[in-house]
Formats: C-alpha cells, sequence, structure tokens
C-alpha cells in the first residue's frame, strides 16, 4: 500500500484537443513541468492524468493538506481554465476517484488513512471501468449482480472473484481492498547515453558552439543508434562560464538525427545567447558546457519505413504534410491522381482534390488508381505503350507538312494525304525521321453533338543539338496539335 | 610511427580516408535507422554512391529524358512506401509514370503560384512529411533557398529539381540524354545516357539504362 497523489483534468482532451493529441501532450507538459517542482518523481499516466508518490512531499511541506494546497495552487498557476481535481488516497486507484470526486467539489480532496478502507467501500462500482482498467463487460456483470459499491465487491471475497472472474477477478480485489495494482514508473531514468561537452574557452555565439559540438553529437547518434535505437525526446543544457543553465527539451517523432540535433541546438544557443543584456536571464559569458540527456529512446524497428506494416505511418507523415502544405498557402491545389480509362493520353489519369479524398486510406488509394479498375482492358485505337512522359493540359497547335511544305492532311478513310518529312512547333524545325501510326479515333459516331474524329502519330524527330525526340501529334479539325512528349 | 603507418596503410585505420568495410558499416547502421538511402533501380544504382537516393540531398535531374529518369529514379522507393509529391508538373504523364512503376496510390500532384513566397512555404510543408519532392522550375530566393535546403537536411527527405536548378545548389545533378529510340512501327523504347555530377562526388558518374524498362531489378521485390 503506497499513499499517492493525483491530479487529473478530466475535460483536458476536451480543451485541447482540438489541434492534435501531441498538442494537448505539449500543453499537458507544461502542468508536468510545474508539478515537478513538488516531487521530481511524477508519472504522467495519460494525458490528463498525474501520479505521484504522496510520502517525500508529504513530509516535505508537512502534512497532505498542504501538498494538496500547494498542488492546488500550482495547477492553478499554469493551468488555463480547465477543471481539475487533485486526490490524495492510500492507493492508486482510491487517488484517482479521489481526484474526480475533487474535480466537482473545487478543492483538493484528501482521504484520511483512517476513514480510506470506508470511503473504497462506497465508491460505486462503475469507477472500476472508468478509472481502474477493469473491462466494462465485467463491471456490468457485477452490477447486475447487484452489487453496487466497491464494498459489496469486497465483502464477496478474493476467492469466489478470482474462481468468476480469473486473473481479472484478482485485479478488482486489489483495487477494492486498496492493494497497489500498478507502481509508480517515474520518468525516465536517466539515460546511458547523457553526453556532456566541455569547451577550454567559452564560446559566445551560437555558430561556434553548434561547430565545436558537432563531432559528439555525431558520435551520441551513432551510439544510440548502434544500439539499436533512436531518440525522440532530447534535453539540452548548456551551461556558462558563470554557472548560468539553459535548458529545454526538444521532441521529435521520427526520431533526431546528427543535422536535427545541431539544429536543435543552433536554435536554442541562438535565442539564449542573443539576449538583451537587461534580460535578467542573459548570460554574462560564453558557453562552456552543453549537455545532451536523451530522455526518450526507442526501438528502431517501430519507425522503420520498410519493414512490413510501417507504410501506414508514412502515409499517415504524408496526410500531415499536406494538410499543412494546403494551410500554408492560399495559392496551392493538391491533387491525387485517378484512372479514369480512355484513348486520350491526358486524361487516361484525371487528378482528384485531395480534399474530397482520405489520404490515410490506403486501400481506397489503390482502388483509384487500379488500371482497368480490375478488369484490364484494350481500347481500340488507343496509342501504345510506352505513353509519352509530357502531356500537354493545352496542346500548341503545330504544323506538320511534307516534302513540298504542303500541310499533311488525313483523308476520311483515315490515309495521310504523304508522309510528313517536317514538323514546326513554336516556328521551330525539326526533321522528321521515322513515323508512328496513324491511329484513328472515330468517338461517338451516333451523337451529333458528342461525336469526335481525330487521329493520332507518333513522329521520331531529330533535334538540332543531335539527339532524338518522339513527338505524339494529334489532328482534329484540320488542325494538328502537339499533345505529347516523349520527355 | 612505423607500425601506426602499416596499420594506416592495410587499411586497418585511416585517419582521413574510409575503408570500404568501414562505409559499408557506416551505411549499414544508418540503414537500421530508417534513414538509409532511398532505394533505385540497379540499372540506376551506379549514379550513387550510396546506391541510392541519399536522404537530406537536394539533386537536379535535367536532360531531354527529364520527366523519364524522374519516374524511373522515384519509382522502387514509392513501391516500397514512400510518397512523392510532384509540385508544379501539371504537364506529367500519369500514364507513364504508372507504365515506370511510380505507386500512384503514394502520389499527390500538387499546383502552386510559382512566385517565390508561396512555392518556399509549400515545399517546405511538403518536405517535413514526403520523402520525395520533385518540383519543376522553383523560383526561390536564396534566404528561402537556404531554409528549404535545412528542412530537407533535418527532415531526412529528398528533394528532386526537374529542369532549372539554378536558384538550388543541388548535392548532385543527373543529367539523361537520349542516345537512341527503339522506333519500329511505333516508339518501343530508348537507351538513355545518364550521368551525375556535383560537389558531392569527385569524379562525374554515369550509366545506359534503357527507358522505360529499368525496372526490372529493383533490390527487394518481386
Amino acid at each position: 500500500m503506497s499513499r499517492s497523489i493525483v491530479i487529473v483534468f478530466p475535460q483536458w482532451s476536451l480543451h485541447h484537443g482540438q489541434l492534435g493529441e501531441e498538442h494537448s501532450f505539449r500543453e499537458f507538459e507544461h502542468v508536468v513541468r510545474s508539478v515537478m517542482s513538488v516531487s521530481p518523481l511524477v508519472e504522467v499516466e495519460s494525458v490528463g492524468v498525474i501520479v505521484m508518490a504522496a510520502r517525500g512531499p508529504s513530509r516535505y511541506f508537512g502534512g497532505d493538506v498542504a501538498v494538496a494546497e500547494k498542488l492546488h495552487y500550482l495547477c492553478e498557476q499554469s493551468n488555463t481554465n480547465t477543471p481539475w481535481g487533485i486526490g490524495i488516497a492510500h492507493s492508486r486507484f482510491a487517488a484517482t476517484v479521489a481526484g474526480h470526486v475533487s474535480v466537482v467539489r473545487q478543492r483538493p480532496c484528501v482521504i484520511d488513512p483512517a476513514i480510506s478502507q470506508e470511503f473504497l467501500s462506497a465508491v460505486p462500482v462503475g469507477s472500476l471501468a472508468q478509472v481502474g482498467n477493469i473491462s466494462a463487460n465485467t463491471v456490468s456483470l457485477l452490477q447486475r449482480l447487484g452489487l453496487r459499491t466497491c464494498g459489496d465487491v469486497h465483502d464477496i471475497g478474493e476467492v469466489a472473484l478470482i474462481d468468476r472472474f480469473g486473473t481479472e477477478g484478482k485485479q478488482v480485489f486489489r483495487l477494492v481492498s486498496g492493494a497497489e495494482v500498478r507502481h509508480l514508473a517515474p520518468g525516465a531514468p536517466p539515460s546511458d547515453f547523457a553526453t556532456t561537452i566541455e569547451y577550454e574557452t567559452p564560446l559566445s555565439s551560437a555558430a561556434h558552439v553548434v561547430a565545436h559540438t558537432r563531432p559528439h553529437i555525431d558520435a551520441l547518434v551513432s551510439a544510440i543508434s548502434s544500439a539499436g535505437q533512436q531518440c525522440t525526446r532530447l534535453l539540452i543544457t548548456s551551461e556558462t562560464d558563470h554557472a548560468e543553465h539553459n535548458s529545454r527539451v526538444w521532441a521529435e517523432p521520427r526520431g533526431f538525427g546528427a543535422p536535427a540535433i545541431a539544429q536543435r541546438l543552433l536554435v536554442q544557443s541562438e535565442g539564449w545567447l542573443s539576449q538583451a543584456d537587461t534580460d535578467p536571464d542573459a548570460p554574462t559569458s560564453g558557453v562552456v558546457r552543453v549537455q545532451f540527456t536523451p530522455l526518450e529512446c526507442r526501438e528502431v524497428m517501430v519507425t522503420q519505413p520498410l519493414l512490413w506494416g510501417g507504410h501506414q505511418e508514412n502515409t499517415e507523415r504524408a496526410a500531415r504534410a499536406v494538410s499543412m502544405a494546403m494551410a500554408s498557402s492560399t495559392a496551392v491545389q493538391i491533387s491525387v491522381p485517378q484512372w479514369e480509362g480512355g484513348r486520350d493520353v491526358a486524361t487516361v489519369y484525371s487528378r482528384l482534390p485531395v480534399s474530397l479524398v482520405d489520404l490515410a486510406d490506403a486501400v481506397g488509394a489503390v482502388q483509384r488508381v487500379q488500371v482497368g479498375q480490375g478488369a484490364a482492358r484494350h481500347w481500340s485505337g488507343s496509342v501504345p505503350q510506352p505513353s509519352p512522359a509530357l502531356v500537354a493540359t493545352q496542346a500548341p497547335h503545330v504544323r506538320v507538312t511534307d516534302t513540298h511544305d504542303q500541310p499533311v492532311v488525313v483523308t476520311g478513310r483515315h490515309e495521310l494525304s504523304a508522309m510528313p518529312a517536317f514538323i514546326y512547333v513554336a516556328e521551330k524545325q525539326y526533321t522528321v525521321l521515322r513515323t508512328g501510326g496513324p491511329w484513328p479515333v472515330e468517338e461517338r459516331w451516333w451523337d451529333p453533338l458528342r461525336r469526335r474524329r481525330h487521329v493520332r502519330m507518333q513522329l521520331l524527330v531529330s533535334h538540332p543539338h543531335g539527339h532524338q525526340l518522339v513527338f505524339l501529334v494529334a489532328l482534329e479539325h484540320q488542325q494538328w496539335s502537339l499533345i505529347g512528349r516523349y520527355d | 610511427m612505423g607500425s601506426h603507418l602499416v596499420e594506416e596503410l592495410s587499411g586497418k585505420h585511416s585517419a582521413f580516408l574510409e575503408t570500404g568495410t568501414q562505409l559499408a558499416e557506416r551505411t549499414r547502421q544508418r540503414e537500421l535507422t530508417g534513414f538509409g538511402p532511398l532505394v533505385v533501380a540497379n540499372a540506376l544504382a551506379p549514379l550513387f554512391v550510396s546506391g541510392g537516393l541519399e536522404r537530406g540531398h537536394i539533386y537536379g535531374v535535367t536532360g531531354d529524358a527529364s520527366m523519364s529518369l524522374l519516374f524511373a529514379l522515384v519509382a522502387p522507393a514509392t513501391q516500397q512506401g514512400s510518397w512523392c509529391a510532384m509540385v508544379n508538373m501539371p504537364t506529367a504523364g500519369l500514364m507513364a509514370a504508372h507504365e515506370n512503376g511510380v505507386a500512384l496510390h503514394r502520389t499527390v500532384c500538387v499546383d502552386v503560384a510559382a512566385t517565390s513566397g508561396h512555392i518556399s512555404n509549400v515545399l517546405g510543408s511538403l518536405v517535413d512529411g514526403i520523402d520525395l519532392v520533385a518540383v519543376r522550375s522553383a523560383q526561390c530566393s536564396s534566404a528561402e533557398v537556404r531554409r528549404i535546403t535545412a528542412r530537407v537536411k533535418a527532415q531526412g527527405s529528398v528533394l528532386l529539381l526537374v529542369g532549372n536548378t539554378a536558384a538550388f545548389s543541388p548535392d548532385a545533378v543527373l543529367v539523361a540524354r537520349t542516345q537512341h529510340w527503339q522506333f519500329q512501327t511505333h516508339a518501343v523504347s530508348r537507351t538513355v545516357h545518364v550521368t551525375a555530377q556535383g560537389r558531392r562526388l569527385h569524379a562525374q558518374r554515369s550509366c545506359v539504362v534503357a527507358l522505360p524498362h529499368c525496372h526490372g531489378g529493383v533490390p527487394g521485390t518481386p
């Protein structure tokens, strides 16, 4: 049994989650930071729930009530009108319940050791599911059995609960009897990779600091990566000759590489060293020591993008980047390809505005671009593969002529009037070496309004610089246009 | 001193040059951390020191076969899960991209006004989450170029500049020149001579590939 302090913010995600989970986490970090002035060993159970041991702080501040008042004051200072509650009781579960009670009462709820078992007995069974991590099925069964409070459940006895519910029954009994089910897991243990770099002479410019630290950063990163890990949260502390400190925690969900650490160090040092002299925090000397403390390292495998199942993370990152790009500028249009089919090289794939699709939906994306959507279909009259790598959105008009400089035309029977010899693109003459096609297309000949008749040809031409080019040209309404280039 | 020299000559210990095994070890370490180079087709691998598109680097892709080369470069990486953004390429032939093996379901097309403020913001956002960002003739001021370059490096993505690369200083410029078109009743395929040179390469590297059919030998894909 260990007396615990629990601070709960039941509506934290509701108030701060609009900009995503990461944002609400970051906001919560401020509260955690200020609470840590009471006890250095603090566990953030989830966003909105802080757990710490009561014994040390309580002795230091002179009693549970004094600690609770202190915490209440700290939360008031650091918090932006999100309701909170502070509970102190003889187990984590009881303290969490007390915390929720305290939210309603708007003042700390300290359960005296003398009445703690009574308090726990009066707690409704539903709390087991809400704050005790017991499955809702089990709790609902307990309720249907007529057990309303934790006291009722406790009276059944451990053996009966284990008989009926197995391991979970045991856990239920431990919760209702006030035993600790989960031990406090305070912040990350000191990292093996913490590195301290000392300079012989104080460095007064951020660029110098980074330049002198860079080899050590490389060593740090390679040490972490050779352990099969990558650092996602890093504490950078710099210290001047006059023992002034500046520290900041940096997070990088993809893991820090050496350039990323160097960049963070540069930003942090620049901000600190360039402070005005009037500022009380401004350093009065150059930096003599920089310390890197990796706060969070994780297995590299978690983010390795090439492993099976890793694609989804890439997709989520890409979706995030796309939405950022859309927000960053008004003059941007982002689209994704969608298979349409047809003979026209420019419209085989259309571009669907990204606002209409869910980028994270990998299955939908594959279906969207699947050629022929299941059944590959041959479009008669389509230009054979390979397709042109450049297709014109508005095909420029060109002139195709024969050896006598007469325009080449196509007869009603899709026969060429003469072999093309020259093509003029923007008044530039290319000599035609070979021709491919023609591929005639008669579309919707039965519909006088939508009928379309055109013919496509490939022309292998020689470029004045000596190499060869292939153009895809189309003749429609007696007018040749350059619809694609094999770039 | 003597023994040190022997060690250095025998490749065990070298102050300045990396031995082959050291390079291999370093490459392996980076691949382990997920920051290894992005895979390219076997036929194109000789163009790169590390055998693939180096993360955090900026490449220029020019020449008369630049688009086909671009598709061939990004295809294996997109098949293996990386995303690709094509910025300001409304004329890119998506069918050709598909034939070259680009996974179009991991491709986004971005069109943005080519004026400098807009495009640098958009590029900056895109490189944060998209591994391969290809952009045609980006007009950026030198300050924006520096910012984008730093962001590409920090995020470990690859920026491919198609056409005009003047504003940026690419780590390597790949020039694709058509050598010969195999033309029967229609254009079938061609051989393209690709050269790579830049400040990261001490000598020009080159190879001859058939486009669009160079995607036969991608390591790690069936």
